[in-house]
């Protein structure tokens, strides 16, 4: 075991992966010799060359085709988005022909979209997007949302094993602020499978990416008898895992820093509401972000994006329930 | 807007008069909640009277703090309703939304914070969560006898379990029967009756209007010799006039409808027969001078018929200016309760759903009630120069509903006859 920033793990996994296959090879925008924007692929254009560190156009449509191209004929891509924002513009791609390939005509297409996703940094409306709910929506694409540093290493290398197009989420406040014991050489964390990041019994907050922390924390310092279950995956679900700790507390508060019409919280409810409904001892509740663009301003920021007090407010409400 | 200051900032909010006739009014529905900020003359809640529903506009600027009078209370005029804050200032959080007044994880479920001011908690004693009624059903509990520690009394799941733990279902247990009832029955169990076999069914309390609606109507069958008339009118003449006359109108801001020279030819009429512009007391027929007329106005949840005084006095624009008025602000429960009453001959027209034919209820005390019905195209016999054709006319039926107490059937067809003549040829006007 080596301690580890979650971005660390991030390049770790991505290392062990490049020199386990020789298929697996990183696309991105100054991904190489600059090292990507977060420093993710630092050092990686000096061990395994700028074939397998490829420097892009700022064409995130190409980055994408390119890759599932490359995918068909075998290899192994994981493309950087510099922005989770940016994936707008390869969506085309994603969506419509990455996702729908092994549907169409039974061609696997094995790559990993890296994703820096979030808010909090003052990034505004285009650098601080929490997108996954796009691609909850697009049957074929795997979702991830890993929370901690662990998680990050074993889930990607998965990602990269796994034969489908994966959507990874990586969120940008747990890059640098986020560390912990990371099994070193090679570590995978089965895709699907959710957490139990916290054990109780009075209440439970689901939630991944940098929910799960503000969950964990808020459940500290309240010392409240409060289950947190890390998600981890969005797609597949683990509604067993979901099932099993909303029958155990009969009360659910779910968290995520995406906005909250239809994102992932809402498929949680809704699943819960369906299967759990005669467990259930209090209305199922969100937070989330509100419906809006993302601000820029610090404070307005700060209004928007999930707080510690609102995780215990929301949290002492339905306690109190 | 009647409201009395008790105290510097507190501003009450009461039971307005609504006219000469309301003593009482109920609560429909709040449309603040306690914390919510009002500017003054938006509206605050909804009252219904045994005449109108109408809006209660705010008496001042402020934080609504106390809400007195819960929505199905029916209460004198003046009587207080409602508390504001004047002193408040809009933009801040609810009392309950604010995290400070229960900082403090370990005091458990808050109390009820009545001597703060704020507004009393929701009572939720008889509330039952899906796994709570689950888990009674499971163990025969009766939930009656099991105490709640969640918000406003709520039994939690947490209480049943600790009820179940002290050993609270096993109070009662079953008593073994003295004897085996024997498997004969004498008779068969009556068939299911006619209730079992409608099915699921929902009930819901009739509003206040419904109730009147309800209790006019029938009163109305009670008391008159219904009976209806029907005439057939062929409205090609005034399509004419109207299309001539509606845009100058409509640039005066008055909608020329049909009904509008339907209710000028009923009022000409009316004064041609006395007796249908009447009411009847005991074994008296009381004639009235003026012409009250009353438009009946379909409402979402009801019906309304708000009345022009001294119809006679209108003209043609005149009638059509008021009825627009009436119906505009009768939709948007704007009127006044004496405006509502006093009438002497009501006109009903559904036709604009696209009705044809209809025996409408007289409106008490009245005597008689004109319906128009909708307006269509229809195949007519027509005779010009003494060669009879076919031809395609706007036609409609004026159905007229009278107390056969007070007139017969030869003076109803007269009047209809009259008003018939008049729309198609144009002679009183």
């Amino acid at each position: 075991m080596a301690e580890m920033t979650y971005l660390e793990a991030i390049s770790d996994a991505l290392r062990t992966e490049m020199r386990r296959d020789e298929s697996v090879f990183c696309l991105g925008e100054d991904i190489g010799a600059f090292g990507g924007a977060f420093k993710v692929t630092d050092g990686f254009a000096e061990e395994f060359g700028a074939d397998r560190v490829l420097d892009t156009p700022l064409a995130e449509n190409a980055i994408v085709g390119a890759a599932t191209g490359a995918a068909i004929e075998g290899m192994r891509p994981v493309c950087e988005m510099q922005f989770a924002d940016f994936i707008a513009c390869g969506f085309d791609q994603l969506v419509n022909v990455a996702a729908k390939l092994h549907y169409r005509q039974g061609v696997a297409v094995p790559i990993v979209v890296r994703l820096p996703s979030g808010g909090g940094f003052s990034g505004g409306p285009f650098h601080s997007q929490n997108p996954e709910a796009w691609f909850l929506q697009t049957p074929g694409l795997k979702v991830l949302t890993p929370a901690t540093a662990e998680d990050a290493k074993g889930l990607l290398a998965s990602a990269i094993r796994d034969p489908n197009p994966v959507c990874f989420l990586e969120h940008k406040g747990l890059y640098r602020h986020v560390r912990g014991e990371v099994p070193e050489g090679e570590h995978t964390v089965p895709i699907g499978k959710a957490r139990v990041a916290r054990e109780g019994s009075e209440m439970t907050v689901i939630a991944y990416g940098s929910s799960v922390h503000l969950a964990l924390e808020a459940a500290e310092a309240l010392d409240e008898d409060i289950e947190v279950v890390d998600l981890r995956s969005l797609c597949p679900l683990d509604g067993e895992a979901i099932l099993a700790s909303a029958r155990k507390t009969g009360k659910v508060l779910i968290a995520h820093e995406a906005t909250r019409a239809c994102g992932a919280g809402a498929e949680v409810a809704g699943l819960i509401g369906e299967e759990a409904f005669e467990d259930l001892d209090a209305p199922i509740r969100r937070l989330t972000t509100p419906d809006v663009p993302i601000p820029f301003s610090p404070p307005l920021e700060q209004a928007v994006l999930p707080q510690l007090d609102d995780m215990k407010e929301a949290c002492r409400e339905l306690l109190a329930y | 807007m009647s409201s009395s200051r008790t105290d510097s900032s507190i501003v009450e909010v009461s039971m307005p008069q609504m006219g000469v006739s309301v003593a009482e009014g109920t609560i429909v529905e709040w449309r603040k909640r306690p914390g919510d900020w009002v500017k003054a003359d938006e509206p605050i809640c909804d009252v219904s009277t045994d005449k109108i529903d109408v809006e209660i506009p705010s008496p001042a600027s402020g934080r609504l703090t106390r809400i007195l009078i819960e929505p199905g209370e029916t209460v004198p005029v003046g009587t207080p309703l409602a508390e504001l804050d004047t002193a408040a200032e809009p933009g801040e959080a609810h009392p309950e939304e604010s995290p400070s007044p229960r900082s403090d994880p370990s005091s458990g479920p808050p109390d009820s914070a009545s001597d703060t001011g704020e507004a009393p908690e929701v009572d939720r004693s008889s509330f039952y969560s899906p796994v709570v009624r689950r888990l009674a059903d499971e163990h025969g509990v009766d939930l009656g006898r099991v105490e709640g520690t969640g918000v406003g009394g709520r039994v939690r799941k947490v209480d049943l379990m600790d009820f179940l733990e002290d050993g609270g279902a096993k109070e009662e247990p079953e008593e073994r029967p003295m004897h085996t009832e024997s498997p004969y029955q004498p008779e068969l169990q009556p068939a299911a009756s006619a209730g079992d076999l409608i099915g699921p069914t929902r009930r819901e309390q009739m509003s206040p209007i419904r109730t009147q609606i309800a209790r006019h109507m029938l009163d109305s069958r009670r008391a008159s010799a219904h009976c209806t008339t029907i005439v057939e009118v062929d409205f090609s003449r005034i399509a004419r006039r109207r299309r001539e006359l509606r845009e100058a109108m409509a640039r005066r801001g008055v909608n020329l409808t049909y009904l509008a020279f339907v209710a000028r030819e009923a009022v000409a009429a009316l004064e041609r027969h006395p007796v249908l512009n009447a009411s009847i007391e005991g074994e008296e027929i009381v004639y009235h001078d003026q012409v009250n007329l009353g438009i009946a106005v379909a409402l979402e949840n009801g019906l309304i018929v708000p009345v022009i005084r001294q119809a006679e006095r209108l003209s043609l624009e005149g009638l059509a200016a008021a009825i627009g008025d009436l119906a505009t602000r009768a939709r948007e429960k704007r009127l006044h309760p004496d405006e509502v009453q006093g009438g002497t001959f009501t006109i009903t027209n559904p036709g604009q759903f696209g009705a044809v034919l209809a025996t409408p209820i007289i409106n008490q005390p009245q005597v008689a009630i004109l319906d128009l019905e909708a307006i269509v195209k229809r195949p007519v016999v027509v005779e010009r120069d003494g060669d009879e054709a076919i031809a395609i006319h706007p036609m409609s039926y004026l159905c007229m509903s009278w107390d056969h107490r007070a007139l017969d059937g030869a003076e109803a067809a007269r009047f209809l006859a009259g008003m018939k003549r008049a729309l198609e040829e144009g002679e009183s006007e």
